[in-house]
């Protein structure tokens, strides 16, 4: 293994030389941009909506969030930046040093909590379909994430085959706030079959709801400042647990896993607690082979929000906790409010080696393309 | 011990062959060590009953039971194997394999297996 600690002569590359692949960035749907793309009778529905005011991430019939339930807080942040076109996107991701940008989107981050079957599932079919036709641009660095539905989960293996060999799509997003069943459920075992076989990582991807399930019952807490740190990193926690539980990396052992949006900190700890459970409870988990923390180790985790330690020598010592430098990988989350502009990573006292493997080779390893772009498994 | 060498092995008896039962075991002194003594269909196995998880009393629990595999080969499907031959620490539920000492959890770990022999009606520990 080599350094991950930056020896004080080696001379530190500025961000601008360092290619940066950034796995999460959003692009805003909504209903009225994505009707053209629904089928009946759903597409009505959407045009039903098209005029409804937009709370942030939050419509009704759409990703119904949290304004029913609490005030807008008082505050002079905000927070409600979205990117509306490739073009913009491109730009913006420009002024930060981002080479290549990972899209999600932005509303259906929550999309389970949505309960009809059939709309949720056209909802996935209409973004799929206008995610690639607006904003997949290869040669602009923006890639898309194909968006698996988990109400449906034979409808979004077809989706993922729909889309396999398409050059701007280099990913599986599979999300992760409201969901029924967690992520390692045998009825989505036709999503990680088909992401597998596509050679495509499915990326898991959480977001604050106040809905009945796990993460918890969030409306508990009086803050978004509690209900925000426990939605991703609990809900991460949660799905990675059952699905190497039920045993979803040996199941399908080339298939890649990635996880954005909630920081590191909490890795080297699911990886201890899992060890220790494995003593006790190996039985329960026969099909696993090694000790859990070998499967969690394979998985790769995107940076934001990274953690900000006063001594950011800390994030060294936490990478090196889970042999983080070659599956950690930089997400900055533009353009939302909590997004970590890349001089904050670019500041953590890695090696140069270490450095550029985070904010980029790792990443390519991840998605199975070259620094320009390209997909080099079609 | 240092004397081993020299003298060849020593040899304990720790009880009649009645005593073990098959499929049961029960922790023996050999000396000063404590050394669980398994019988299984007629074969004798010998464990230090310490367990290196956190030197739990590892011989003093339940009758052996066998454990679970899943593999590809048979659909992921969990099935019981080695029955009889597994031994779990009463402290942590940490799972050894009797015959060979391996442990099942993590297979780096493998206990010391101790000779026990049934001769004239004895079993016998050899260190």
């Amino acid at each position: 293994m080599t350094d991950t600690v930056a020896r004080t002569r080696e001379k530190k590359e500025k961000l601008e030389d360092i290619l940066v692949v950034d796995c999460d960035v959003h692009v805003h749907e909504s209903p009225g941009e994505l009707a053209p793309y629904c089928e009946m009778p759903w597409r009505v529905a959407l045009e039903n909506i098209a005029d409804v005011q937009e709370f942030y991430l939050d419509i009704p019939g759409f990703s119904p969030g949290t304004t029913v339930y609490e005030a807008k807080f008082p505050s002079g942040q905000e927070g409600t930046r979205m990117v509306h076109t490739a073009e913009q996107m491109r730009k913006e991701l420009d002024e930060i040093h981002v080479d290549i940008g990972v899209l999600f989107p932005d509303h259906f981050l929550k999309i389970p909590v949505i309960s009809q079957i059939d709309y949720a599932v056209a909802l996935a079919h209409a973004y799929n379909a206008w995610l690639l036709d607006k904003w997949c641009r290869p040669e602009q660095g923006l890639l898309g994430c194909i968006l698996a539905s988990p109400h449906d989960p034979v409808d979004a293996a077809r989706e993922i085959r729909k889309y396999a060999k398409e050059p701007g799509m280099v990913g599986v997003f599979l999300p992760c706030a409201g969901l029924e069943r967690l992520w390692g459920h045998r009825q989505y075992d036709p999503i990680f079959e088909a992401a597998e076989e596509a050679d495509l990582p499915v990326l898991l991807h959480s977001v604050t709801v106040i809905h009945p399930v796990f993460p918890f019952n969030t409306q508990q807490f009086e803050t978004e400042f509690g209900r925000h740190i426990c939605s991703h990193t609990f809900s991460m926690m949660a799905n990675l647990v059952h699905m190497i539980t039920t045993g979803v990396p040996v199941r399908y052992p080339d298939l890649k896993v990635a996880v954005t949006e909630a920081g590191i900190s909490w890795v080297p700890f699911l990886m201890h607690k899992m060890d220790k459970e494995f003593i006790e409870r190996r039985r329960e988990v026969p099909f696993l082979t090694e000790k859990p923390s070998h499967y969690l180790k394979k998985m790769f985790f995107a940076t934001q929000p990274v953690e900000e330690p006063e001594n950011l020598k800390d994030l060294v010592t936490m990478l090196e906790l889970y042999d983080g430098e070659d599956n950690t990988i930089f997400a900055s989350d533009w353009p939302h409010h909590d997004f970590d502009h890349p001089s904050k990573v670019h500041q953590i006292p890695f090696s140069s080696e270490v450095r550029r493997k985070v904010f980029g080779e790792n990443a390519l390893r991840l998605f199975n393309i070259d620094a320009n772009g390209n997909r080099l498994n079609i | 011990m240092p004397q081993k060498a020299k003298k060849g092995r020593e040899e304990h008896v720790v009880g009649d062959v009645s005593d073990f039962p098959e499929g049961t075991h029960k922790v023996v002194k050999a000396g000063r060590r404590e050394i669980g003594v398994f019988n299984i269909n007629g074969e004798f196995y010998g464990l230090p009953n310490v367990c290196p998880h956190q030197t739990g009393p590892l011989c003093e629990g339940k009758p052996a039971l066998g454990t679970l595999v899943a593999n590809a080969e048979g659909d992921w499907k969990f099935e019981w194997v080695h029955d009889g031959e597994i031994v779990a620490c009463p402290w942590h539920g940490l799972e050894y394999h009797i015959p060979t000492g391996g442990c099942i959890a993590y297979p780096n770990v493998n206990l010391r297996c101790y000779e026990v022999v049934a001769e004239d009606g004895k079993v016998k520990v050899r260190l």
